[in-house]
């Protein structure tokens, strides 16, 4: 058992690093589809811009204050991605149109993307003072890695706050429950909406920067993260804030320690993980319990 | 576009069509039933002469259209009649593809033969993973068929039998019945493949209009007030299923028999999304819309791309993006001669 | 549950839009035809010859399309647009990511376009899908990336290869890395794809074929690999000397970084096929790559007159070095020039019969034939990622023997 933990500890804490910027770039789209009922496909493309956003502010040499403002720039661009995401499937109703609306709209940004920034991969380095590693079990570790999984978890306390301990999370919950009524108590929800959207998005344009010195930038990570994300959110249940954090810590673990332990398998571990929680738990692991739907 | 286009030369056709659509569906309608098979019959005499006045490539063109147009149809049984939307279809497709192959390999050329059990081997598939999927429903059903698509993608990655990576080559041309002449003229190929469309259309059209297909469309339109009736639906969708995953594995032969090639990336995760989204654009729920759907996805990717180096993505993202806010009901729900009922103060 | 609900119609009722929809398909007629009657491709004809490039423009690839066509226009370019002295017309088509893409856009140019010899193709399973076509219009292709070993095993007369095949990269190094190592262990690695495969297979003769011995293998899932975290345990377990990966583009920059933030480096020398370390690849990579020792056919230091003067000329043309992508398409269009100075006629027949006497092509990366099976037979070297003018490159070491 010890031995098994020893040679293991380092794929399960990495799990827990990956889980972390999944973490973040799950999560929006979960509150969106809990919130506006909306699928956003767009969703891995926003997450991509984030990362070239990274490219375009940290050229070689990164320092914590650039990096910061590259963070807030990539933040600043999701926000508003968000809106206007949010702006634009306000008025399409069903599931399927909303993927094809916002399918196409992911088609141009990678489009546009590869325009701007090439079709070679593009890489950012974390900032030098955090670029080392450090003993962890004994072995080198990114300390970088580390600091990811503090910032989001940092991230998820403030998202847990705001949602359920203030007023802000209280109308958003309550537009969730029956728009109507906050409607009613003159409120204007599409301001409600469009503010989840766009906090959204934000969050995932940060996930993309803080994931770009891990997975780089190139054409075609977006689709890569919007599957991840999508298996991330389905299996730790739509609209839910801490089914997004179950499910990207297990999508984690599945792709670390499961690789780890079945590495012949590791193509398959992933969707069979998803398809085997799905079918048992159809709902996802934790699913948001205002359950506009199911 | 579209709607600006067909202002002129109102018609009974449109009149009556448009009527129609609320309509029940009895059969005292004469009139349309005449016209629509009129247009039936322009439309396949269309379809069949194309060799004629076609060059080897846009023939071609125009039967992989078919093939991914019965992949598509497909998609459709389960989208828009039943309400199950999915991306797995590929799974069953590339399933019809491999199994033809192999069986053009190793055994018989017979485009028949090869038809037989590329049907069967997905449709069998379809029966075994659906029965565990069906059980499922809207997104968590999308998610879970997404997993059969790319779990049976990385399977083929990594088969060597059928090529894994490097994909199924050597396939020799197809003959109609086993032992028969090799068909290498991109146009008899074609008629074949039309062939299989046509046969995969009327099993479909079977289905749609058969008790099984009005039980499909109640599953869609309210699941739970059938099990409120009694009513079984687990056998409905599983029955669905499995013929949707006959006519997806169809079309595999029938890709097959043209590009005598498969490989994993004719599975990939794009083209499930792109035969999902074929059925949104050309109008969940009848058939020949995302016929239509099918047309324009491809015709745009691997045609019109050919004159835009590289920009093929970016026509279809703004074809997608203007579909939704001009076609709010795809294609076949466009209205072609009248302007929307509400008129929207955004497009001019 | 909320997916569309749009009524379901019984029968197309609507003449119009089948009407629009025939319209549109008879406008394909233009092209005009007919497709029951014998017919090849690569005619010969009076105007310049139509040369079809089909390069990855779009996808995951397009890096290296745009390299490839850069390497095939700038020979184009040297030569005032003629190759064996007659005008050229180069038709160009967008490979994509996958054959699903890349086989129709490539067949065009052969049933459309009658070009009378194709150049590019960077996906080895959409070479694979095209072999039969080439070979049955006889029109010949001039595959200048995939590597795969298979698609040159019957040395049809139509089908040639400038790059490389992926065994013979791996097999290159195999020698000098069991001398280099004494009795330390390797650890192979690569994408679990058949180019990884054949990389390491090819590795693993020659080196254990020159006493060396494996500590042990693994294979990463091809393309969704972004965290190696949970193999290079495994490599550290292992306690070998050294690691032979196979990697190229997007995974290549991730692993190698990686290789070096968990600090292993330190006690593995790492080796690769020289894709891990080649183009773009390196410079996204950064300081994580220094070290890193590769076999390949080229490197744009290599030190001959031919190469400097090619370097040259392409700098000032693209203001940025060449890549060995962009080689094997120059080369393609010198293989080209060559064939048509002697060809008979201009049709792809024509043009495959001079391919093969071209003998000798005097290239930046050597001088290199095609071989009986129509890959060419040349030189590689070792490189090694160190620190030259101003940024970091592959510094050749030796030419290897094979």
């Amino acid at each position: 058992m010890l031995s098994w933990l020893d040679a293991n500890a380092l794929s399960m804490l990495n799990g827990v690093a990956l889980a972390a910027v999944l973490f973040l770039i799950a999560v929006g789209l979960s509150l969106v589809f809990g919130t506006m009922d909306v699928l956003n496909l767009a969703h891995g493309a926003v997450s991509l811009t984030g990362a070239y956003i990274g490219v375009a502010f940290l050229e070689r040499d990164t320092t914590i204050p650039l990096f910061v403002t590259a963070v807030l720039a990539a933040a600043a661009f999701g926000m508003v991605a968000g809106v206007v995401l949010a702006a634009m499937t306000s008025s399409v109703g069903d599931h399927l149109r909303q993927a094809l609306l916002t399918l196409g709209v992911a088609l141009i940004a990678g489009d546009v993307l590869r325009e701007i920034f090439g079709a070679d991969v593009e890489s950012v380095s974390a900032p030098a003072s955090l670029a080392g590693a450090v003993s962890v079990f004994g072995r080198p570790y990114p300390l970088y890695r580390l600091v990811i999984i503090g910032i989001s978890a940092a991230i998820a306390v403030v998202l847990y706050i705001v949602l359920e301990r203030t007023r802000v999370g209280a109308l958003v919950r309550a537009t969730v429950a029956d728009r109507a009524m906050v409607e009613a108590i003159g409120v204007r929800t599409n301001l409600v909406l469009g503010g989840v959207f766009g906090a959204g998005a934000a969050l995932a344009a940060i996930g993309g920067l803080l994931a770009a010195p891990i997975l780089g930038a190139q054409p075609g990570l977006d689709d890569t993260v919007l599957l991840l994300a999508l298996v991330v959110v389905v299996v730790g249940g739509l609209g839910s804030l801490r089914g997004a954090l179950v499910g990207a810590l297990l999508v984690g673990q599945v792709q670390t320690l499961g690789v780890a332990l079945a590495s012949e398998y590791a193509s398959f571990l992933l969707f069979a993980a998803m398809a085997i929680v799905l079918l048992t738990r159809p709902r996802g692991l934790l699913p948001a319990k205002t359950g506009a739907h199911g | 576009m579209m709607r600006s286009k067909a202002q002129p030369r109102p018609s009974a056709a449109d009149r009556t069509g448009a009527s129609a659509s609320t309509g029940g569906g009895r059969r005292h309608l004469p009139r349309p039933v005449l016209v629509s098979r009129v247009a039936l019959g322009l439309a396949l005499l269309v379809l069949a002469a194309l060799p004629l006045f076609l060059a080897p490539y846009p023939i071609g063109l125009a039967g992989r259209i078919l093939a991914f147009a019965l992949l598509v149809v497909s998609v459709d049984l389960l989208t828009g009649v039943t309400g199950m939307p999915t991306l797995g279809q590929v799974a069953y497709f590339g399933t019809g593809a491999y199994a033809a192959g192999l069986v053009g390999i190793h055994m018989d050329s017979s485009a028949v033969l090869q038809l037989l059990v590329g049907s069967a081997a997905a449709a069998l598939l379809a029966l075994l993973t659906g029965a565990v999927a069906v059980r499922t429903s809207g997104i968590v059903f999308l998610m879970v068929t997404l997993a059969i698509g790319e779990l049976v993608h990385r399977f083929a990655d990594s088969f060597a039998p059928v090529g894994a990576s490097n994909g199924l080559a050597g396939i020799p041309p197809i003959s109609i019945l086993p032992g028969g002449e090799p068909l290498e003229l991109a146009g008899f190929i074609y008629w074949w493949v039309l062939a299989v469309f046509l046969l995969g259309m009327a099993v479909a059209t079977l289905v749609v209009k058969s008790p099984l297909g009005r039980s499909m469309r109640g599953v869609r339109d309210g699941e739970k007030r059938l099990h409120a009736l009694g009513q079984q639906t687990y056998p409905v969708k599983l029955a669905a299923y499995t013929i949707a995953g006959g006519l997806a594995g169809a079309a595999g032969t029938a890709w097959v028999a043209q590009t005598r090639f498969f490989s994993p990336g004719d599975l990939g995760f794009d083209v499930a999304a792109f035969a999902l989204l074929s059925v949104v654009l050309g109008g969940a729920g009848t058939l020949w819309g995302p016929v239509i759907g099918a047309f324009v996805v491809i015709l745009v990717r691997d045609w019109l791309s050919a004159y835009v180096d590289g920009r093929g993505a970016l026509m279809l993202g703004v074809l997608f993006v203007v579909a939704v806010y001009t076609l709010p009901r795809g294609i076949a729900g466009a209205r072609w001669r009248k302007p929307l009922r509400r008129p929207r103060r955004t497009s001019p | 549950m909320s997916v569309s609900s749009v009524p379901f119609r019984r029968r197309p009722r609507r003449l119009v839009p089948v009407t629009i929809g025939a319209a549109s398909i008879l406008l394909l007629a233009a092209c005009g035809g007919g497709s029951i009657s014998e017919g090849n491709g690569g005619e010969e004809s009076e105007g310049p010859v139509k040369i079809g490039l089909s390069v990855p423009l779009s996808g995951v690839y397009a890096a290296l399309g745009e390299d490839m066509t850069q390497g095939f226009e700038l020979y184009l370019d040297e030569n005032d647009g003629q190759l064996g002295g007659r005008d050229i017309e180069v038709v160009k088509a967008d490979e994509g990511e996958s054959p699903q893409t890349g086989v129709p856009a490539t067949s065009k140019l052969v049933t459309q376009n009658d070009v009378s010899a194709v150049v590019g193709i960077v996906n080895s399973a959409t070479a694979l899908g095209l072999k039969d076509t080439f070979v049955q219009s006889e029109v010949p292709l001039i595959i200048a990336n995939a590597g795969a070993d298979e698609l040159t095993d019957d040395a049809s007369p139509y089908i040639w290869r400038t790059s490389f095949t992926n065994g013979q990269v791996g097999a290159a190094l195999g020698a000098a890395v069991a001398e280099e190592l004494g009795d330390k262990e390797v650890f192979l690695m690569a994408a679990d794809y058949a180019a990884g495969h054949e990389s390491v297979d090819g590795f693993r003769e020659t080196f254990t074929e020159a006493g060396g011995s494996i500590a042990g293998e693994a294979f990463t899932p091809f393309g969704t690999t972004s965290d190696w975290q949970p193999f290079l345990s495994k490599v550290r377990s292992s306690g070998a000397g050294a690691v032979y990966v196979f990697y190229a583009g997007a995974e290549a920059v991730n692993f190698v970084k990686q290789y070096d933030s968990f600090g292993i480096g330190d006690s593995a020398q790492l080796y690769g096929a020289g894709f891990l370390t080649e183009g773009g690849v390196l410079e996204a990579q950064g300081a994580a790559a220094e070290g890193v020792r590769t076999s390949l056919h080229y490197s744009h230091l290599l030190d001959t007159d031919r190469n400097a003067e090619f370097v040259e000329a392409y700098q000032a043309a693209y203001d940025e070095v060449p890549t060995v992508y962009a080689v094997q398409a120059y080369d393609a269009a010198a293989a080209l020039d060559l064939a048509l100075e002697d060809a008979e006629s201009t049709d792809g027949a024509g043009i495959a019969d001079a391919l093969a006497n071209v003998g000798d092509i005097d290239s930046p990366r050597g001088t290199w034939s095609f071989d009986e099976d129509h890959n060419p037979d040349q030189p590689y070297y070792l490189r090694e990622v160190q620190k030259a003018d101003g940024g970091l490159a592959n510094v050749v070491l030796e030419e290897l023997t094979q």
